[in-house]
């Protein structure tokens, strides 16, 4: 019967809603989160699209939020870390990588003032732990272990925390204000510190018993010696002692000829922060340029600021002039076949030698733990011995940075922080860490998700195998071409004249454009094509409640969403 | 306003307006009188004074609406019927090639119950081309469900007009006031001009009901299933048997009104008649004189004018002609492989009557030539003559 | 649930459009940014299909379904009729696809332009007529293969936007279903002026283009990148506007992931990038200001 139709055509009120087109195809799209490379390579795990999403849209509190649940050092590692996350990025591969770093600097930097509300677990078992060295892997370990709840001790050898953040790293390349802030963030969850203390000689290593664990991160402060004659000279002086003194206030050389000995961050320090007292500087390293392991940025800028290089050469001898000079005896190298390290052996050549003149000599030609108040069962080639869960000997203690065999980086001492906090708590659980570390894995480079931890396990992101996104993975026609926005630096002059910082930061507009880059490879940004590209309108996005809905009932299945998604979020699967 | 002539009545109340015009131009008159606010055309031979006059009116404010100069027929019936659907009162004229041009366009207006009002001047389907009066364009259109109204002067074409829109906005189905090329549309004649007033009280300017509605939002006319386009169809074909009564009933009115009405069809002098002519249109005016000349020679003879075709009126037509011995038609048309079209329908309207008279078939005037009162007598006398009519229908050639 | 969300849409699901339609994904655009005070009309074509048949529909507005070569006067009956109303605040859209719009509505469209009678026509160009089956119109491109060109269509494609930049309409465009955010916009400029508004859409068909029915959104894009259909407006038939930068990808990238085209030979491939290249060129130097009026002597 014809329906209610007055002036005798037929008008079709109802929705097409009661056709089941859901039942055309099997298959219906699933989001999915995959890790992205840049995440995997980073050693502290930082949830790096998360927070770049977030500084797309200018949240840079929450983005700093983002950040501190895996960092507590951002406005650090926003100006001194070697940033693998850059090298890894899936856009370097497309055009130029994303100013990962630098963002993660601005981030810290535009949020300066806020005080982040961090919830560390109130009614932890309140478990007390040691922590020996306040440095990036001592604190980051402090840290975490407070969210977690437990009563943290600090034993710190020197009178302020901080490391080699505080000592070693000049001021024109981490001022000291940032550090102190960051420091006191972390202070500021309740943690005990004592300066002053130094493990062997303040208080013995067996008082570390008493505590319920305790985490050994002393680092490697002694530098090594070149082993060579006349390195006892009063003008040879250890590189990490010259920057102790740099970052003291101490007295340092001026306007003197300077050799520095060694091709990595430390000698790079030493020459620039040389260079900034009128001397007249030249790096002598025994490899090459590509096998000098500090930062490229480093190396690039102490060229640019005027340092000279040589490579290829060895000192082998030191005398001493009448005016008291130095004269270096210098013998050339050439490149054999690659070390442990993978780098190329250094071989000397006989015959090659030849004479330096300089003032002064700084070595940096590697660094050594301090083995004497360790006990002997604990370490093992000069480093302290521990397993993937950084377990050492002792069940009690576990060991993390600098002292264990790991890469000498801020950030991977952060991620050992991190990793060694969650072992201990897994411990003081009675829980056996092999289970729960797989699965809070970012990657397969050895980094951990704190927040996939500390929600059970069970954090969405990672309930999927912790799958990296490679480029081809990604549709890339949704990305136009785009070039990295240049870094902005105090020109040569002013930056040699003293040591204020060098490095300007991104501009708030270059920030939004730098975060904007951001592919977030992995994870869903609300970019809202599936949205607009679903011919059928089933799919809903909340941005702010952070759900996605399809509309089972009615997709068809076609996998137009899934193929639209330029960073791999949604996948077709069989209901 | 006073319908009689004031010499004789004498009041103050205002004289009808008369004016001296073409068959077009009292066609667009009424048009303006109905106060349509929407008219969409396009120009064709001899339809173009109708639509020139409206454009002039339309230009100058004089006609409050718009005017849509299209590019072809098709487009302009297209227009008037989402027009119409939106709300508005909707006009187009039109003839032959464009009347054949709008034919799947006329389907639809009738298929979406838009009560579009449209003036065809007949005039011959080429080929060969010619631009002369014949009735074929129209009634090769009978099928399409349209009301038919076949008008036999200019003002028997005014007030069809206005009686047009009364009905179609009453049943929802589009209607046609048909007039022939030249003989009608171009002959000057003194017409009575309704008042505006009046013709407002008869015809209120009315706001056609909102299809579109924005608050309950429907889907006009979508495909629907054979069941329900069954119903539809047969909805329509009721509506359309009710415009029999409705049209009558509208004529009188219309007469109570302005003094003037025709009925759906017309017996004239039809009492003691042994045969009766069927005509429409404008032979109709031509046989009245034929048929009173013949009555004086002493033939007994009648005059049948059919004014409504569609729906055609099978009641009136068969109570008329009962009893009557025979009957010739007049078709100024042809339907290849049959015959006239008047013809067919009169013979399929009185088949199953009990009394039916013999029907006699005359193609006359189909070239557009004039059919004269002796054309018309030599009809008679030929009906009269044959005892059976021919097969086939006489083709009779023209003055 | 955010039921909420869909309100803003003036399309539903559960239409019958073939999965992965492209013109679906355009309709619900168009339809989106326009908004609900909007009327609608449909005529036989893949969009009548969507809109799908008694008791139901599939868009949210009032919508007409006209005959197949009277999208553009219906449209402009109805918006005439809107206006004596006084109703001037419903804008009124004309969806048509290529064959309504390139054949057999050409002539009333050109009238329509002509007259510049006020309301918005779409065409969805899926490059065919699909919904009869996948018979070749002056829309498909050249080479294409479709059941009536089984070897590959002789003509080109029909240059339509210069056939309506020639009426100088006061807004004409084009868009693709790749770019949504630049599709919306011109709909909602197009709602904005007063006069007859061409957007011309290329909405990939997966059936009948041969291609996986995930693709439509690539094809789209991949359309507008290698500049085989650069997305301008033209404003009155002579101010041209590009509105996307494409990348200039080669055009076989194009022609690579569709069925249709699995037969060119390299000779064509080149025929067809050459014409691309040309067709680029012409339109941007149409983009280039004007010269200044030469003085004349009064």
């Amino acid at each position: 019967m014809i329906k209610d139709s007055q002036f005798a055509i037929p008008i079709s009120y109802g929705s097409t809603e009661v056709i089941d087109t859901g039942k055309w195809g099997f298959q219906k799209p699933h989001p999915q989160f995959l890790t992205a490379p840049c995440q995997e390579a980073c050693p502290a795990g930082n949830s790096i699209p998360q927070f770049l999403y977030l500084a797309q849209k200018g949240e840079y509190g929450k983005a700093l939020l983002t950040i501190l649940k895996e960092n507590p050092f951002p406005g650090i590692c926003g100006r001194v870390c070697f940033h693998p996350c850059e090298a890894s990025c899936n856009r370097g591969e497309y055009d130029e990588s994303v100013s990962i770093n630098a963002l993660e600097r601005y981030i810290f930097d535009t949020t300066i003032d806020q005080e982040p509300n961090l919830n560390p677990v109130q009614n932890g078992n309140g478990k007390r732990v040691a922590v020996v060295g306040a440095g990036p892997a001592g604190l980051s370990c402090a840290y975490f272990l407070r969210l977690l709840g437990h009563k943290v001790t600090v034993f710190e050898a020197y009178r302020e925390a901080g490391g080699i953040m505080a000592y070693g790293i000049p001021e024109y390349r981490l001022p000291k204000d940032i550090v102190k802030k960051e420091i006191a963030r972390i202070m500021a969850l309740g943690i005990d510190i004592k300066t002053s203390s130094k493990v062997g000689r303040d208080i013995t290593f067996d008082a570390l018993n008493e505590y319920d664990a305790a985490f050994l991160s002393m680092g490697a402060g002694i530098s090594s010696s070149l082993g060579i004659e006349g390195e006892t000279f009063e003008k040879v002086m250890h590189g990490l002692d010259f920057l102790m003194r740099v970052n003291s206030g101490s007295s340092i050389p001026e306007g003197k000829d300077v050799i520095v000995i060694g091709g990595g961050n430390t000698a790079m320090d030493v020459a620039r922060s040389s260079l900034r007292n009128g001397c007249r500087v030249t790096i002598a390293y025994r490899r090459g340029r590509p096998e000098m392991p500090a930062i490229k940025d480093e190396i690039d800028d102490a060229e640019e600021e005027g340092v000279q290089f040589e490579f290829l050469i060895q000192p082998v001898r030191i005398n001493m002039l009448p005016d008291e000079r130095l004269a270096v005896t210098f013998r050339r190298m050439k490149l054999g076949e690659p070390d442990a390290s993978g780098r190329s052996r250094a071989i000397p050549v006989e015959g090659t030698d030849f004479i330096m003149e300089t003032d002064y000599l700084f070595t940096a030609a590697g660094e050594n733990v301090d083995l004497v108040s360790l006990p002997k069962d604990l370490t093992k080639n000069g480093l302290i011995y521990v397993d993937t869960f950084l377990r050492t000997k002792n069940a009690k203690m576990f060991a993390g940075g600098d002292v264990i065999d790991q890469p000498r980086t801020i950030v991977t001492a952060i991620g050992a922080g991190k990793k060694a906090a969650i072992s201990i708590d897994l411990y003081l659980k009675g829980v056996s860490p092999e289970n729960m570390f797989s699965g809070i894995r970012v990657g397969d480079k050895g980094s951990l998700s704190f927040e996939a931890y500390t929600s059970g396990g069970k954090f969405e992101m990672f309930r999927a195998a912790q799958k990296v996104v490679t480029l081809d993975k990604l549709n890339t026609l949704y990305f136009e071409h785009s070039e990295r926005v240049k870094k902005r630096k105090l020109n040569r002059e002013t930056a040699l004249q003293n040591f204020q910082e060098v490095n300007l930061g991104l501009l708030a507009e270059e920030a939004i454009a730098s975060a904007s880059r951001c592919f977030t490879c992995g994870t869903c940004n609300y970019c809202y094509n599936c949205y607009f590209f679903c011919p059928e309108g089933v799919i809903l996005l909340d941005p702010i409640k952070g759900t996605k809905y399809v509309d089972y009932d009615h997709c068809k299945g076609c996998g137009t969403c899934a193929k639209s998604c330029p960073r791999s979020v949604v996948v077709m699967k069989e209901l | 306003m006073c319908k009689v002539l004031p010499e004789k009545c004498g009041c103050d109340e205002g004289a009808v307006m008369k004016e001296f015009m073409t068959g077009n131009h009292a066609i667009a008159h009424a048009v303006k009188l109905c106060r349509t606010p929407l008219i969409a055309a396009y120009p064709i031979t001899p339809q173009t004074p109708i639509y020139e006059k409206l454009s002039e009116w339309e230009a100058s404010g004089v006609l409050k609406g718009i005017m849509m100069r299209t590019e072809s027929e098709h487009s302009a019936m297209a227009s008037c019927i989402a027009a119409s659907l939106t709300g508005v009162r909707t006009f187009t004229a039109t003839s032959s090639q464009g009347l054949a041009l709008m034919h799947e366009m006329l389907h639809f207006a009738s298929g979406c119950r838009t009560p579009v009002v449209m003036a065809n001047v007949n005039r011959l389907l080429a080929g060969p081309w010619g631009f002369w009066a014949d009735q074929t364009d129209s009634l090769s259109q009978r099928d399409t469900g349209w009301i038919q109204i076949y008008a036999e002067n200019g003002q028997e074409a005014l007030d069809s007009v206005i009686q047009a829109y009364k009905i179609a906005e009453e049943v929802y189905l589009p209607a046609m006031v048909v007039i022939e090329a030249f003989f009608v549309s171009h002959f000057m004649e003194t017409i009575d001009l309704p008042d505006q007033g009046t013709v407002d009280r008869f015809l209120p300017p009315l706001d056609l009901p909102h299809r579109f509605d924005m608050d309950k939002p429907g889907f006009l006319v979508p495909v629907v299933t054979q069941e329900l386009y069954r119903e539809y169809k047969h909805r329509a074909f009721l509506s359309m048997d009710s415009v029999k009564e409705i049209a009558v009933k509208v004529d009188r009115e219309y007469r109570e009104e302005f003094g003037r009405g025709y009925g759906i069809i017309e017996p004239f002098m039809f009492d003691d008649a042994e045969v009766v002519l069927v005509t429409a249109g404008s032979i109709t005016s031509t046989a009245r004189v034929a048929i009173k000349s013949l009555r004086e020679d002493g033939y007994k003879v009648g005059l049948l004018k059919i004014r409504l075709f569609r729906p055609f009126p099978y009641e009136a037509v068969r109570g008329a002609l009962l009893g009557k011995k025979k009957a010739g038609v007049i078709d100024r048309n042809i339907s290849i492989g049959s015959g006239g079209i008047f013809c067919q329908e009169l013979k399929s309207a009185l088949y199953n009557s009990d009394t039916r008279p013999l029907i006699y078939g005359y193609i006359a005037g189909l070239d557009g030539t004039d059919v004269s009162p002796e054309t018309l007598e030599s009809i008679v006398v030929d009906a009269l003559n044959k005892d059976i009519p021919d097969k086939v229908p006489v083709w009779l050639r023209g003055n | 649930m955010d039921i909420e969300k869909r309100i803003e849409d003036m399309m539903r699901p559960g239409h019958l459009a073939c999965p992965g339609c492209g013109l679906a994904i355009a309709m619900r655009l168009v339809l989106r940014a326009l908004g609900e005070k909007t009327i609608a009309i449909i005529i036989p074509s893949c969009s009548s299909m969507i809109a799908s048949t008694y008791p139901n529909s599939a868009l949210k507005v009032p919508t007409f379904h006209g005959t197949f070569e009277t999208a553009a006067p219906t449209a402009a009956g109805i918006s005439y009729a809107l206006k004596i109303k006084g109703k001037n605040e419903i804008s009124v859209v004309a969806f048509a696809g290529d064959g309504g719009t390139f054949d057999i509505g050409l002539q009333s469209l050109s009238g329509t332009a002509d007259r510049n009678e006020h309301f918005i026509y779409v065409c969805l160009d899926n490059e065919a007529y699909m919904n009869t089956g996948i018979q070749a119109s002056s829309a498909t491109p050249q080479y294409a293969w479709t059941i009536t060109t089984p070897s590959g269509r002789h003509g080109r494609k029909k240059k339509l936007m210069e056939i309506i930049a020639a009426h100088r309409v006061p807004y004409a465009a084009t868009a693709s279903v790749g770019y949504p955010q630049d599709l919306m916009d011109k709909v909602q400029k197009a709602r904005s002026i007063e006069g007859t508004k061409f957007i011309h859409i290329l909405t990939p068909c997966a059936i009948g283009w041969r291609m996986e029915e995930s693709l439509s959104v690539k094809a789209a894009m991949l359309a507008v990148e290698t500049r085989l259909f650069p997305l301008y407006e033209v404003f009155d038939g002579k101010k041209y506007a590009v509105t996307y930068d494409p990348q200039g990808l080669p055009v076989k990238e194009y022609l690579q992931i569709q069925g249709r085209y699995r037969h060119l030979s390299v000779e064509q491939i080149q025929e067809i990038q050459k014409e691309v290249d040309e067709e680029w060129d012409t339109l941007l130097k149409r983009v280039t200001d004007l010269p200044p009026p030469l003085l004349t002597h009064s």
